[in-house]
């Protein structure tokens, strides 16, 4: 105990607490690199043991170095001038600009009883000795200098009617006067200790990207600047001091930083988690985040955690929030009404019987929303405006910040109530309300890409209880789950237990594989899957790994519900969870990403203390990346190969400047008007064939066809892509040899034939989940197998424009993918696009009211008085009409398209949820019979 | 509490003095404490500059509104049918009949509370009315409530020589609350006024003729007219709304039998129609249970949920039946206009729900919902809203037919 407290305030008295390493961390790692036998990112494990490394990909790195152009920065940071004399830090290293290594600091989780330190504590790896942390390195830096390159004769323009001042235009630091920055002064952002009593403060509230000032990744929003070249400056005399600038040279910045002193403010570190949370949401969304911030910053929205018990014989003032972010002056309101809260969620129970679900307020004129979460005497809330987040949206939001929390902390006072968890949680709901505010501000202005498509679909995806699924080929995917079961047998030298005869540290319950944010293999449990990929979803780490990963390994302990509720319970099933604790280790390198989960204590030694990652684990699963990154081909070229069911894009169906479009609006018409069968899609196909090379991308025919229906429809689908890639009118040709080819298995012709069959229907999912559908299909579809490839000649209409199949078994979710919507393009749409999610939210808000009450009373007694509204809804779908942007022949009314949203429920076996977007013109029949092909029922 | 109980609580926004309280479905009052913090935690809020609006929990919901920041409004609701948008309009209309009955005046300037008590129990019935879901949906709509009968031009003809005799524009014949015909200048009054002068007219106990002083709350909130009824046949009323003259004596020797006693036949067969608001001889497609179809331009609206009445009367729990259709109907409307149909036109006006379609770039014109104890389709034209509950066996996919033809028969032959 005694040494453990000694450390405690060593740390403190290291100044400001871990907070001043995270600037101290980039230097640290340059060093630590020289010596192959430390992993980098051994520096950047936490006392607690807990890990949250990141390094950026090589190209990611010369992309940025490329994108300075001709200013050659010199980077330079001369550290620490400390004030009231502490300990000088002369590190003089170059900055490894590309090492952007975070910390999230975290103190140890507060082991009662514990005498070792950490370090000890920790159990010895069994290869190698871990080193101590140095805790001596951990330097409180106060001021810091950072020499940038300026060019007074290249001055940044942003546009031609914004007039800059020299600090935005040469330097690229955005500050804003007054009234702004007094709302920066009271999220403490300046240090209590100066005050400046003569002007005001240099707060820097923003970067211009592409400036000196960003590039240099070292200037911090929040950060003060006080002198230029050690000629001090403030508000008043900056402009007249950076005028002097003659011509391009090198200046010295000092900041202060916001680094608290320890000794003057209360431990409270609410803002520290903005510096470091700012590196992470650069890093993912670029430039926009600082622009998200300003916004973030401007509308009220607060996290709050309330008791409702306290005790009278304290009376402090504000003793009932044991946890809120932000502190800013735009959650003050909020703050203030936390008694209303209270009282709510009080009463409200005690008269109705229910806990408390939401509130409306309406404050500046703006509708905020307010969730809950309830638990015996705590209330967990979360409010956001109504135009940001949409209250369907938000109180799904509410459940799964809850279930995060859970998995990362056990429970949610212990999350809240140590003081030691509260810069790590304000980090967290930052990350949080930084991401609805980029999605609503991403919602409201439809573009192209893969952002926004993410955007788009966000509300309706992130609270889906599944991952989004990427099927592979049979061979691929038997690959996959062949080296990660290799890596979950933990049968390698060195980790068996034998090697070293003592028990190895932990098991692995199981692994997920991400690539790109699509799920590859699950070998877990799907509450477990669901736990990691929500925790993922909540660090941004599915769209990080989209991008750029150059290196990242996470740490950190969990509770994973579906354990420890077992565990709790006891049950008379043979099989009861062991006591033990439970560890998450993610290994990210480039576009994968393996998480698996360790359990540590069942059979395996049991942990003590905080250990941090071990890293023969580690390296075993960067080794087991190295292997699965062979396959990294075929992944590809299955994200290339054309989207099965193959996709429409709107635009196809409304007339529009190129002529080559106008005969496909004129078989629509045709189409509507008289015998939907007869069709356009020749002339849709040729004209996506035109658009996009990628369609006539084949994919080498996968070996081996199973009959078993394949466990996750790999093959069903992957045979159809491999036939509708060929299936443009030029290359019908092809096709019939093809056909010739395949008829020789039953299963080729079964493919071909249900490809065919897809683009008859225009949407059919093989349900890729039931062995059954596949096997029975197969006759049906050898049936009209001739029927089909005579119909493919004269084509058939294409109309699905997009679908998400949500499976609860496996626990996945499957969409087209962001390269299948990137390629259909179009101006329409990305709209079309957009309304089907916000629709399936509707739809879906509708269909957990059904499973809430199925869940309640599976066998319905139908009592007069048992209805509620609408009763169980199993299908819901919307219509809506939109017509060409830019219409400019005024005499002509403007063509109209009209497309369906539908979502499905099927509750049996199994709940699964489906939902579609097609266009009007597909036949009502048509609509039955694929929905009922879809999912194997009997017609 | 028990399951859809609703309670209605109003109380003064100064002092937060109790005016009335009324409920539905409940043996008991709420305690005083919890009126009480209910009004507490508004007021509390209000003085933080932040105005609460609702909440909800599992099974209830809890409503807030200010009018003219004198009177507070709070509904509660077990109803696991009630919206936060039927219980807005609940609270809309419990505010408008008190200005109907009362006048803005005296609601905005309270002098004595108790004689403003006093005052307020001649609303009780009318919001009786609004808290009982009935066989009119115009508490939700804020439309008309029509009946189509055969015989209209005659009625018409009838009501328009009446109205003119007694020197009034605005006249109207109603059965049960229902509109059978009205003058055209009735369908130029604010939807809401003549919303709840139908209403009012039929909660009120039966009488020959009445004359009823009455405050528009839209036309003319601080001024009241007179509103004239008189019964032809029990259950039937012609109505008009008048100034100073003329005298209720001279309407009712004069003028009610010279005009009404040619055409009492008609009237008498209008009786007919109360229940399913359109004549016998149409017949609708037989797996339509009800409908509810909107003229958005004249804000008038056909509705009922007993399509085919034959059928239904030999069924022995036929008051239960019915009561879950208009529910279904009813949960169909809100979603449909809440989440897809834009809603009219918010002019500056403040917005107390979410504004949900408003997300959505392009507009929704159909609508469908499948639940295993109906079907319900939606469309929407640029004069109609029709809103179609559906027997389960009727196949999705020629809902759609059914509704365009539907709307072509109401439209195309009764022009409505």
């Amino acid at each position: 105990m005694e040494r453990d407290r000694t450390t405690h305030e060593e740390e403190e008295d290291d100044g400001g607490g871990d907070w001043g390493s995270r600037s101290s961390s980039y230097t640290d790692c340059s060093s630590c690199c020289s010596s192959d036998l430390e992993p980098e990112w051994l520096e950047s494990v936490q006392r607690n043991g807990e890990l949250f490394y990141l390094e950026l990909s090589e190209e990611e790195e010369e992309t940025l170095l490329n994108s300075q152009g001709v200013n050659h920065v010199r980077f330079c940071e001369n550290e620490a001038e400390m004030i009231s004399g502490d300990v000088k830090k002369d590190k003089k290293t170059e900055p490894r600009f590309k090492k952007l290594a975070k910390i999230l600091k975290n103190k140890h989780l507060g082991k009662k009883g514990s005498t070792r330190i950490n370090s000890q504590a920790r159990p010895t790896s069994i290869l190698k000795h871990q080193p101590s942390q140095k805790t001596g390195m951990i330097v409180h830096q106060q001021y810091k200098d950072i020499c940038l390159y300026v060019n007074p004769n290249r001055l940044l323009e942003i546009g031609p009617n914004e007039k800059l001042n020299l600090l935005q235009a040469l330097i690229g630091i955005v500050h804003q006067s007054s009234r702004t920055s007094k709302l920066m002064e009271r999220q403490g952002k300046c240090d209590a200790v100066h005050k400046w009593t003569s002007n005001e403060k240099l707060v820097i509230h923003g970067l211009i990207p592409e400036s000196p000032a960003a590039r240099s990744r070292q200037i911090l929003i929040g950060d003060t600047l006080i002198a230029v070249n050690d000629v001090e400056v403030n508000a008043e005399n900056i402009e007249r001091v950076l005028s002097c600038i003659p011509g391009p040279m090198q200046v010295k910045l000092t900041f202060e930083t916001s680094v608290y002193d320890a000794q003057i403010q209360p431990p409270r570190l609410n803002d520290e988690a903005q510096p470091s949370m700012n590196h992470l949401t650069k890093l993912i969304w670029g430039e926009e985040h600082a622009s998200h911030l300003r916004v973030v910053q401007t509308i009220p929205h607060i996290a709050m955690y309330l008791t409702l018990r306290l005790e009278s014989d304290t009376l402090k003032e504000e003793q009932e929030i044991l946890y809120r972010y932000p502190v800013s002056e735009a959650s003050q309101k909020l703050k203030n009404i936390r008694g209303l809260f209270l009282t709510l969620s009080d009463m409200l129970q005690n008269v109705s019987g229910s806990r408390i679900v939401s509130s409306s307020l309406i404050l500046n004129k703006q509708l905020v929303h307010v969730s809950y979460w309830k638990e015996s005497d705590r209330l967990f809330l979360i409010s956001v405006p109504a135009e940001r987040v949409s209250l369907l949206h938000l109180k799904n939001m509410t459940a799964d910040l809850v279930r995060t929390i859970k998995f990362m902390y056990s429970s949610l006072d212990r999350a809240f109530c140590q003081a030691e968890n509260v810069p790590r949680l304000d980090h967290f709901f930052s990350l949080v309300f930084q991401q609805a505010v980029r999605l609503s501000i991403l919602n409201a202005n439809p573009g192209h890409g893969p952002h926004y498509y993410d955007a788009s679909s966000a509300h309706i995806v992130e609270n889906l209880p599944g991952v989004r699924w990427l099927s592979l080929p049979e061979d691929v995917k038997m690959e996959i789950d062949t080296v990660l079961s290799d890596l979950e047998a933990l049968d390698f030298a060195e980790l068996s237990e034998d090697y070293y005869e003592m028990r190895r540290l932990y098991m692995i319950l199981g692994t997920c594989l991400f690539y790109k944010g699509y799920l590859l293999a699950n070998h877990l449990p799907k509450e477990d899957l669901l736990d990691i990929a929500l925790y993922c979803r909540h660090y941004c780490l599915m769209s990080l790994a989209s991008e750029r990963i150059g290196q990242l390994v996470i740490w950190r302990e969990v509770y994973p519900s579906f354990h420890l509720e077992k565990c709790g319970t006891p049950s008379k099933e043979e099989y009861s969870e062991p006591e033990a604790r439970y560890f998450l280790l993610i290994v990210g390198m480039k576009h994968f990403m393996l998480c698996t989960l360790l359990e540590a204590g069942g059979c395996t030694s049991k942990a003590m203390g905080t250990p941090g990652p071990d890293y023969v684990y580690v390296d075993q699963l960067r080794a087991t990346l190295l292997q699965l990154e062979l396959l990294d081909a075929s992944i590809e070229e299955r994200l290339n190969a054309s989207p099965n069911p193959c996709l429409s894009c709107a635009d196809w169906f409304l007339p529009s400047a190129k002529d080559r479009f106008q005969s496909v609006v004129n078989s629509v018409m045709l189409n509507k008007t008289q015998t939907p069968k007869k069709t356009n899609f020749s002339l849709s196909r040729k004209s996506m064939t035109a658009d996009s090379p990628s369609s006539l991308r084949t994919r080498r025919p996968s070996p081996s066809r199973s009959s078993r229906g394949s466990d996750h429809g790999s093959d069903g689908v992957m045979e159809n892509t491999n036939i509708t890639s060929h299936s443009t009118p030029e290359l019908s040709r092809k096709i019939g040899r093809r056909e010739s080819q395949g008829s020789g298995g039953s299963e080729g012709s079964g493919g071909s034939g249900s490809a065919l069959k897809i683009s008859k229907k225009r949407y059919t999912l093989p349900n890729p989940f039931n062995l059954g559908s596949l096997r029975r299909n197969l006759s049906e579809r050898e049936a009209e197998d001739l029927y089909n490839t005579v119909k493919i000649t004269s084509g058939t209409e294409n109309t699905l424009f997009h679908y998400i199949y949500l499976e609860t078994i496996q626990g996945v979710f499957i969409a087209p993918t962001h390269r299948d919507v990137e390629e259909l393009g179009g101006s329409i749409h990305p709209q079309v696009i957009k309304n089907f999610h916000r629709c399936c939210m509707s739809i879906r808000s509708l269909f957990q009211q059904t499973l809430m009450e199925e869940k309640q009373s599976p066998s319905k007694a139908d009592t007069c008085r048992d209805f509620t509204g609408l009763g169980p809804v199993k299908e819901h779908g919307i219509l809506f009409e939109c017509a060409p942007e830019n219409w400019t022949d005024q005499k002509k009314t403007p063509p109209t398209m009209s497309y369906w949203a539908i979502g499905r429920l099927f509750l049996h076996p199994q709940p699964q949820e489906f939902y579609v977007c097609f266009h009007d013109s597909v036949t009502e029949v048509a609509v039955e019979l694929a929905f009922k092909l879809s999912f194997g029922m009997p017609l | 509490m028990e399951g859809s109980s609703v309670f209605l609580l109003c109380l003064t926004a100064s002092s937060g003095v109790p005016l009335y309280c009324r409920s539905k479905r409940s043996s008991r009052q709420l305690t005083f404490s919890v009126i009480g913090s209910l009004n507490g935690v508004h007021m509390f809020a209000n003085n933080q500059d932040v105005l609460l609006t609702s909440t909800r929990t599992e099974n209830s919901r809890v409503l807030w509104r200010t009018f003219h920041e004198s009177i507070n409004l709070i509904v509660m609701s077990c109803d696991s049918n009630a919206s936060d948008h039927s219980l807005n309009r609940l609270l809309e209309n419990v505010f408008s009949t008190m200005v109907l009955v009362i006048g803005l005046d005296d609601l905005m300037n309270i002098k004595n509370v108790e004689r403003l008590k006093k005052d307020l129990r001649a609303c009780y019935k009318l919001i009786d009315s609004f808290l009982t879901e009935s066989e009119k949906i115009g508490d939700l709509t804020q439309c008309v409530d029509c009946v189509i009968s055969n015989d209209s031009v005659i009625l018409q003809e009838c009501l328009d020589g009446f109205t003119q005799a007694a020197e009034s524009e605005f006249g109207c014949l109603l059965i049960g609350g229902k509109v059978v015909v009205a003058t055209e200048k009735w369908w130029r009054l604010a939807s809401l006024d003549a919303m709840l002068l139908c209403w009012l007219v039929s909660s009120l106990s039966p009488h020959s003729s009445r004359d009823y002083p009455v405050y528009l709350p839209q036309g003319s909130p601080t001024v009241p007219h007179r509103l004239l009824t008189f019964q032809l046949v029990p259950g039937v009323d012609v109505c008009i709304l008048c100034g100073p003259s003329p005298s209720l004596q001279k309407v009712e020797l004069e003028l009610v039998e010279r005009f009404w006693k040619p055409v009492l036949d008609p009237v008498k067969s209008c009786l007919r129609l109360q229940l399913r608001s359109f004549p016998i001889s149409l017949n609708l497609h037989q797996g339509i249970l009800g409908f509810l179809l909107i003229n958005r331009d004249l804000n008038k609206s056909l509705y009922t949920v007993q399509v085919h009445p034959f059928e239904d009367t030999q069924r022995s729990d036929i008051k239960c039946i019915l009561e879950h259709r208009r529910a279904s109907l009813r949960s169909f409307y809100t979603l449909t206009m809440l989440r897809y149909f834009s809603p009219e036109h918010h002019d500056g006006k403040i917005q107390y729900e979410e504004a949900f379609p408003e997300g959505f770039t392009h507009q929704a014109h159909q609508c469908y919902v499948v639940s295993s104890s109906h079907k319900c389709y939606a469309t929407k034209t640029d004069l109609h809203f029709l809103f179609l509950l559906f027997k389960t066996n009727v196949p999705t996919f020629s809902m759609r037919a059914i509704a365009n033809k539907t709307m072509q028969v109401f439209t195309k032959e009764f022009n409505f």
